[in-house]
């Protein structure tokens, strides 16, 4: 029998097909270019700033000055650098954004790919507590898992998690129930696969899309959340510049060093902005009805 | 034929379809089997319980609402219905494989169609990844595709292509029988013949035994050595092609045939059946075809016809009270033949 078809036709991954994409989205590309450099920044500082002298190390004689050659964003109360203190800042936004992200994916997924595939009472139980905390609002939940497990760093994480949990769950349980009844799953089955890895392999990444483009937004909305919380006093202890922390110490000299507000604020927006961004051009990327 | 060459044995199965507002009655009492290398055609309208029948094999109707109430699978003498669910995993695409309808959504789009394949050999055969691919290569080429394009994923292949990919996947750990069901209804009829032939090919080649589902004649004709024809969740007709095709005995084996256009004589108008498949969740009492039927009498519709022997014949078998009375022929055989 001859061959159907020798010539090798260029293949593309879904991958790749995204990135062509994505490229072209130039919204897209300032918010992850300057993702890209948030996070070198974050990656970098240590190797820049020291942390002990230049990043809380007090040094009064400089207290109060505004944005100038030697500090290009001024200094604070104490005279710390706020340039120093606002790049070693990102190290935490990001640090929580993604760590909280991750924590919530993988309960979400699982909760969710449970109850989407399984369906009857078990969906019913694990969505209608998933229900119970999204009716909270995430702020208040996680206002009292950190006065629960006390403030630190990864409590913060712990404590926003629980809100990325649920919004994945639904999203998971959705695709989910979508993908379970189409054909390929059945013939898996027909096939002798066992149901687990039914699920991993052959259900989960067809949900892929929604999924990734939902991590972006949801890290975005985390770090808002985590610098909410440290604008309160109850995210990252002092003295670690977190952006929230740093916001709400500016907060006494509004009047008379405003700069110490807005360049944090900014570093938020910014950082949230771009995200987005990227979040909104994954998802037209990904959707298979743009395709051109 | 003797009981130990029998590949599947299915033994008065009954499936139902439970749900709050009916009870659906999809399957009631069908008995079925295949030889070794033999082909069985299961003929019927949609709705007629065939692909019920076919999930039934391997023991997947989905729970719920399907529900098998009674009967007996067995294959190669081991009974499905009684398997525990680790057994069931080893026999699923290992001793029976199955083809599904539309090539378009068997395939996992995310996915290459190599993956696919070495997917059922190393779970099956327990060798390792870089071999099962290999292996998966060897197939493509079987069934007519380069071994380049394993890298490629579904929605890089056309219909007729993405078939061959699925026979593919079925056939790597050459199973004993094969369940194709509908293989060939979602192509175009050149790509269906092709297809048909690289099946039969490839049967006679593995020495398998298939059920093929289907309600076309044609294909039936084409493949298959014994035939048996479904209407309601019941076995009308059964017997080698010979028997069904040229010595058919059912009304409702008629009726089929009558709606197929006729090539020799194209003035010919068809004759369709008339009105439609009752509702099964609400079955008449007796011959679910009898309101259909234009030889039916009163006695039809009293009492459920069993499957009888055509004048002493072995292999043919025929549900119709109508040949209680020894003149009755179908007006088929009466003129022509």
């Amino acid at each position: 029998m001859d061959s159907y078809s020798t010539k090798h036709v260029k293949s593309r991954t879904l991958f790749q097909e995204t990135w062509r994409r994505l490229v072209k989205n130039k919204g897209a590309m300032i918010g992850m270019g300057f993702l890209i450099f948030l996070i070198l920044a974050a990656l970098l500082s240590p190797f820049i700033f020291n942390y002990e002298t230049d990043v809380i190390g007090q040094n009064m004689s400089d207290r109060l000055m505004g944005p100038c050659a030697t500090h290009w964003f001024g200094t604070d109360e104490y005279g710390r650098d706020l340039f120093a203190r606002v790049i070693y800042g990102a190290r935490y936004s990001l640090a929580i954004g993604v760590g909280s992200v991750t924590i919530g994916l993988v309960v979400g997924t699982v909760l969710g790919s449970l109850a989407g595939f399984y369906g009857g009472p078990v969906d019913s139980l694990i969505m209608r507590a998933i229900d119970i905390f999204y009716s909270i609002p995430n702020i208040l939940t996680a206002v009292v898992i950190v006065s629960l497990l006390g403030t630190s760093t990864v409590n913060l994480m712990i404590a926003l998690a629980f809100s990325c949990a649920s919004s994945f769950s639904r999203i998971v349980r959705a695709s989910v129930m979508t993908i379970r009844d189409q054909e390929y799953v059945e013939s898996s089955y027909a096939m002798g696969l066992p149901t687990w890895k039914i699920i991993a392999k052959h259900i989960l990444p067809n949900c892929l899309s929604p999924i990734i483009v939902q991590i972006t937004l949801l890290i975005g909305s985390t770090i808002i959340s985590a610098s909410s919380l440290s604008f309160l006093g109850i995210g990252v202890p002092a003295p670690a510049p977190e952006w929230g922390a740093l916001l709400s110490a500016g907060r006494g000299h509004i009047r008379d060093a405003s700069y110490m507000c807005v360049i944090p604020g900014l570093a938020i927006m910014f950082t949230v902005l771009a995200l987005n961004l990227l979040g909104d051009g994954l998802r037209d990327a990904l959707d298979p009805k743009m395709k051109k | 034929m003797a009981e130990q060459e029998l590949v599947l044995k299915i033994k008065d199965l009954v499936v139902h379809y439970e749900t709050d507002d009916a009870d659906v009655h999809a399957v009631n009492g069908i008995d079925i089997s295949i030889g070794k290398k033999r082909t069985l055609g299961l003929v019927g309208e949609t709705g007629a319980g065939k692909t019920t029948t076919a999930l039934s094999i391997l023991n997947l109707v989905p729970n719920p609402p399907g529900v098998i109430k009674q009967g007996e699978i067995y294959l190669d003498g081991m009974n499905v219905l009684e398997m525990s669910s680790e057994e069931l995993q080893k026999m699923r695409g290992n001793e029976v494989a199955m083809i599904f309808q539309d090539p378009m959504t068997a395939l996992n789009p995310v996915m290459t169609v190599g993956d696919q394949i070495a997917e059922s050999i190393e779970l099956h055969q327990h060798i390792s990844k870089k071999d099962a691919f290999e292996k998966a290569k060897e197939m493509l080429k079987m069934v007519g595709i380069a071994e380049t394009r394993a890298t490629d994923y579904p929605h890089q292949f056309s219909g007729g292509m993405k078939q061959r990919v699925v026979i593919a996947i079925a056939l790597t750990c050459n199973p004993k029988l094969l369940i194709a069901d509908e293989p060939t209804t979602a192509l175009d009829v050149t790509i269906q013949a092709q297809v048909l032939e690289l099946m039969k090919e490839l049967i006679s080649q593995k020495e398998m035994s298939m059920l093929l589902i289907t309600h076309d004649l044609g294909v039936v004709a084409e493949v298959c050595e014994d035939v048996a024809v479904m209407y309601a969740g019941r076995i009308v007709e059964k017997g080698t092609a010979d028997d069904v095709f040229n010595h058919m005995r059912h009304p409702y084996t008629e009726g089929l045939f009558e709606s197929l256009p006729n090539l020799k004589e194209r003035g010919e108008m068809l004759v369709p059946i008339q009105g439609l498949m009752p509702d099964p969740s609400e079955l008449p009492p007796g011959c679910a075809f009898s309101p259909r039927c234009p030889y039916a009498t009163e006695a039809c519709s009293q009492q459920i016809p069993k499957l009888e022997s055509v004048e002493g014949s072995e292999t043919h078998f025929v549900a119709c009270r109508a040949y209680e009375d020894p003149k009755f022929t179908l007006g088929r055989n009466r003129n022509g033949q």
